[in-house]
């Protein structure tokens, strides 16, 4: 497993990582996640069942990101992947230079290479066109790619070029052990309103604040409880002065842990999710888990998640959001809404790490039966995506693992 | 798959479809894939028409340079001059406003500019003095090239910008103010270039840009041209076909490799 973003980072690919690893270890597999160092993080660390973890001494450099030299941390990840003896090397998320870097230095040394995806991009701006070459470059030689959702294939198949038969649909999934309803915690006489989210433009908080504006003055008995921090914040807090909200509307910054957020989906009815785009959103399926009722923008992978009777699906607009956190609170006060109890053990049939677990070994498996490919099928593959001078970069990683092999011969014992 | 029959069709969820590979792409595998959604095309004669506010503006750049190049090798004399650039001003005014009742508040912003204009070209005169003539002809070159750049041709792009546009050409008439003989030369400069920099192109506007004036305004460029140096006649005539013609064309032609794709992994723009 190689990624930029790992614990103590907190969101939805680190869940994934540490998931599906915990999984593949109860499974008797060998699992070593590689990521940066944080802070003073760095060096080898143990966690839960043994997982191993390289934090690699590497700075980082933009956005939780390494600078993607390609050579500079080339002996250090050679030794981790043959001291560890990797047979396949998984690099998490499009935005991890780090897992793009260990994924090319693993195909060199005659690995196989699984990529997952775990967000949508678009094409229309510099940046995307920017970032889809460099995907395209780096899926090249990527053996397989595992998307969340079936809006998340389409969109890597687009922008990558990676055949489609190349791409298999592995959703994420919750601990639903640890996301159980708690009704009796649920206010009596109120109705809350939770948003779990970073709190930035993409989670659309834009629209949340002035959702929240416009449905506190025309419902005396909803208040709302938001989670979660980033500059979108002082947004919230401009509303909540503004509109004088005070107790209405509660800010309680960061959630650290998975117990947090379970405690706090508990403490409401009703779960409001508004972003502008999301891959899979683990979001409402934590909540769905509690046995909340979900109301979310029906954006990127959103409608493949849940059963529509678990999730009113909006427009992402302020009136639509409104009609449709109306329509759920009326369906909990007819009592009509999914139970709790019921809510939960269908999201349990839908989603257990365990089935994720043996999706992702199953494309292991086909992996490891596809045959090696050579030095020239390597540089073929990178000189598809145009880029040409990519293939002096390769060149160059291929000749220092050449001289790393002679000056720190691999020691087969 | 054993029993392919039975299975139930594919749904595009994730919590169904366990009969389905997890690699397996559904026929209906990027239906919702939209191509060019906004694209406006845009037809020839309109892409000529906007064109020609480019060569417009280009035409009022090499009139103005005219004007330093009649002021500085003295074949005008400043007042005569200044009195030419006078009547030009009270007859696009006239073309401006029909109706006089702004008149006095426009005159004294006239008054104002003149007073402050003629006790400051002084100043204005010595301020880039000391800079060498190749250091002042390169510079106006390059801030000329900015007013073109940014100028407002009425399309709501991001590089727009006026003040900028216009703050670019006065400096460059600064430039070549220091060039010419006494302040008051500097003076009748800087009265010519705001005349051709700013009330020029209002006056363009207001008038709707008809392309009558465009293709007179470019006749008068090339004869005065002619009068000093017939090989930039050459270069401007090929100039404005280059963007008068040749740029529209391929602008027009190139609209067919626009592949622009849109789909449901896009940022949802909030409606209100």
């Amino acid at each position: 497993m190689a990624s930029d973003f790992f614990y103590p980072n907190m969101g939805g690919v680190e869940a994934h990582i540490f998931n599906l690893s915990q999984c593949l270890l109860l499974k008797g597999h060998k699992v070593v996640v590689i990521t940066h160092s944080y802070g003073d993080r760095v060096g080898v660390r143990y966690m839960t069942n043994g997982l191993k973890v390289y934090y690699l001494p590497v700075r980082t450099f933009y956005n939780q990101c390494v600078l993607p030299t390609m050579i500079c941390s080339l002996p250090l990840v050679r030794c981790i992947l043959l001291r560890e003896r990797i047979d396949i090397v998984h690099g998490h998320s499009a935005f991890s230079a780090l897992a793009h870097e260990v994924m090319a230095i693993g195909g060199l040394l005659g690995l196989k290479t699984v990529f997952t995806d775990h967000s949508l991009f678009g094409f229309a701006d510099t940046s995307a066109i920017i970032t889809n070459k460099f995907l395209e470059i780096s899926l090249a030689n990527v053996n397989h790619c595992i998307c969340v959702s079936h809006i998340g294939k389409e969109n890597t198949v687009l922008r990558a070029r990676v055949d489609h038969w190349r791409v298999s649909v592995i959703p994420n999934a919750v601990d639903t052990s640890i996301f159980v309803p708690r009704p009796e915690m649920r206010s009596k006489d109120r109705i809350i309103v939770v948003v779990v989210s970073r709190l930035v433009y993409r989670k659309g908080i834009d629209l949340l604040a002035q959702v929240i504006a416009d449905f506190c003055l025309k419902h005396p008995k909803v208040d709302f409880l938001v989670g979660g921090s980033g500059p979108k914040g002082k947004l919230l807090e401009e509303v909540r002065t503004r509109l004088c909200l005070g107790e209405r509307l509660t800010l309680l910054g960061t959630l650290e842990t998975a117990a947090q957020v379970c405690a706090t989906l508990n403490r409401g009815h009703i779960f409001l999710n508004t972003s502008l785009t999301e891959a899979y959103c683990m979001a409402i399926v934590e909540a769905a888990s509690c046995g909340l009722q979900v109301v979310s923008t029906r954006v990127g992978g959103i409608t493949e998640v849940l059963p529509h009777d678990l999730i009113y699906l909006t427009e992402p607009s302020v009136s639509s959001v409104i009609d449709g956190l109306k329509r759920a609170i009326s369906d909990l006060r007819c009592g009509v809404a999914v139970d709790p109890e019921t809510c939960h053990a269908r999201v349990k049939s839908m989603y257990n790490w365990h089935d994720i677990t043996r999706r992702t070994s199953h494309v292991y498996a086909t992996v490891t039966r596809e045959p090696t490919s050579s030095l020239g099928q390597h540089l073929r593959n990178y000189m598809k995506s145009g880029v040409w001078p990519f293939l002096l970069v390769v060149s160059l990683m291929h000749l220092l693992l050449v001289a790393l092999n002679w000056l720190v011969p691999v020691n087969v014992s | 798959m054993a029993g392919s029959e039975q299975r139930k069709p594919w749904r595009k969820v994730l919590y169904a479809n366990e009969d389905y590979p997890d690699n397996y792409t559904d026929a209906s595998f990027l239906e919702e894939l939209k191509k060019n959604v906004n694209e406006r095309r845009v037809s020839l004669t309109t892409a000529i028409a906007g064109a020609a506010l480019v060569s417009q503006q280009l035409c009022l750049i090499i009139t103005f340079c005219l004007g330093y190049v009649l002021l500085h090798l003295a074949v005008v004399g400043p007042t005569a001059f200044l009195g030419t650039c006078c009547l030009l001003g009270a007859c696009g005014y006239a073309l401006y406003t029909p109706p006089l009742i702004k008149l006095p508040s426009h005159a004294r912003s006239v008054i104002i500019f003149f007073a402050l204009g003629y006790l400051l070209s002084p100043v204005l005169k010595t301020l880039t003095e000391s800079v060498s003539t190749d250091t002042i002809y390169a510079t106006t070159v390059f801030t000329m090239a900015v007013h073109l750049v940014f100028f407002d041709y009425g399309v709501k792009a991001f590089i727009v910008s006026s003040s900028l546009s216009i703050n670019a050409s006065v400096f460059g008439s600064l430039c070549l103010a220091s060039r010419l003989a006494t302040p008051y030369h500097a003076f009748v400069l800087l009265a010519w270039a705001v005349h051709c920099f700013v009330l020029c192109p209002v006056l363009l506007a207001k008038l709707g840009h008809p392309p009558l004036i465009t293709v007179i305004i470019i006749i008068i460029c090339t004869f005065m041209l002619y009068q000093f140096s017939p090989s930039l006649v050459l270069l401007f005539i090929s100039a404005v076909v280059f963007i008068n013609f040749i740029c529209p064309y391929l602008f027009v032609r190139w609209h067919t490799y626009k592949d622009n794709i849109y789909g449901p992994w896009d940022e949802a723009v909030v409606t209100s």
